[in-house]
């Protein structure tokens, strides 16, 4: 957890943690939007697609498998208009764990899920799917200290 | 006067470093055709998608248009070789009009009409929308991934809806010179095989190769230039469907200048 007090150090943090794992980063951020004309299992794959060559079908498969665990599976053909603030936050931190070795970088978590009053549900989400990631760091501001209680700050 | 010869000189540098702008890319996106590192699962589902929605679901409007144009077309040539007495070089007026010239001009038109304009735009689109920063973020690259598969099919799909073009334009021809000529199935193509010539079916490839590239690639190049403002996405579709269309002249121009050499 990483907690800054303004917006220009965050983003001058996060840019350089983004610039040092540049290989192994998974980011979670509304600057790293999905791509709005892929299905969301084409999002998720298109990691593995593209660094590791797998085929569409075992990707698809393996997508399904991880989308599976959130109970998420009916939303694989859907595209990012159509998703609400939780599966979208879903859907980034798999395709962040996707990367391999990932590191994964949420940033200003609350941003992407509004209307989560605290970090249960990111506790929860990240929990789901901690086998797929070597650490996760969250950046937010210091003022949002109060909202997380279940991670270690 | 002095204003006046600003604003030449302004619209020259600009025009010479568009067109700078676009051979250097071009050049980026040749090089990466042919380094096999820039093929991977996704760039492959990518072009499959791209040779879905550029060559196969215009198929029923390209065939209409075709048999419709060229029947009328074909009739209205035939006419008039009949009328000027010209029947004995029916099969070089024939290959020369259909196969070197209208089969990549009617195509291109269409592609560039459907696809170069929606190219253009979704690159526009995922420009402001930041999509190409997360392409960035996850190390992958956009040239590998987005433009190459494009600029590919709009190779492959030019030659191919073109040969389709000439195929369908030729048989209708069949009808008209059993009509006007009396010419049988085997005459006809006989005819037509007689006069094939090898070096303007490579020319006619040639064109076709160089009509899909440039129309996919100037899109691209323009959709990229995009502001964050939403607004520059039409500006961005406008200038680079203009480009296009001198892009497709140029060509033209350019392939009867080496025909007639």
């Amino acid at each position: 957890m990483r907690l800054f007090e303004d917006e220009v150090t965050l983003d001058k943090e996060l840019n350089d943690f983004t610039e040092k794992h540049k290989k192994n980063l998974g980011l979670v951020s509304l600057d790293v939007p999905l791509i709005s004309n892929l299905d969301v299992w084409v999002n998720i794959a298109l990691i593995k697609q593209y660094h590791e060559n797998l085929s569409a079908d075992k990707a698809q498969k393996l997508v399904l498998s991880y989308l599976t665990r959130y109970s998420l599976d009916h939303i694989s053909n859907k595209r990012n208009p159509d998703l609400t603030n939780k599966e979208r936050f879903y859907v980034m931190l798999l395709r962040a764990a996707m990367v391999r070795n990932s590191i994964v970088a949420i940033d200003r978590p609350f941003t992407i899920i509004p209307d989560v009053q605290d970090d249960r549900f990111i506790y929860d989400a990240l929990k789901v799917v901690d086998d797929s990631f070597k650490e996760c760091h969250i950046f937010d501001y210091l003022w949002s200290k109060d909202r997380y209680g279940m991670i270690p700050v | 006067m002095i204003n006046a010869i600003a604003r030449i000189g302004t619209t020259t540098i600009n025009v010479t470093r568009t067109f700078r702008d676009i051979l250097s890319f071009a050049f980026t996106i040749i090089l990466k055709m042919f380094n096999k590192n820039s093929y991977n699962s996704a760039t492959r589902q990518v072009l499959i998608h791209q040779i879905y929605f550029t060559s196969v679901q215009i198929l029923p409007l390209f065939i209409g248009i075709s048999i419709i144009f060229g029947t009328l077309l074909m009739g209205i040539v035939l006419q008039i070789i009949k009328n000027l007495g010209l029947a004995e070089h029916m099969g070089r007026i024939l290959m020369d009009l259909v196969v070197t010239e209208l089969a990549p001009f009617v195509t291109v038109l269409l592609i560039a009409l459907r696809s170069s304009s929606a190219i253009n735009a979704e690159i526009a689109v995922m420009k402001v929308n930041k999509e190409l920063n997360t392409l960035d973020k996850f190390n992958i690259k956009a040239v590998d991934y987005l433009f190459l598969p494009r600029v590919i099919n709009g190779i492959l799909s030019v030659v191919l809806l073109s040969a389709l073009f000439s195929i369908l334009v030729l048989t209708s021809g069949l009808l008209f010179s059993k009509l006007l000529f009396g010419l049988s199935l085997q005459s006809y193509s006989n005819v037509l095989l007689s006069s094939a010539n090898f070096y303007d079916i490579v020319i006619s490839l040639v064109k076709c190769c160089t009509f899909g590239f440039f129309i996919t690639l100037i899109p691209i190049r323009f959709g990229l230039r995009a502001t964050n403002d939403l607004t520059s996405i039409p500006i961005s579709v406008l200038n680079g469907m203009v480009d296009v269309f001198i892009a497709i002249i140029f060509i033209e121009v350019l392939s009867l200048i080496l025909i007639f050499i």
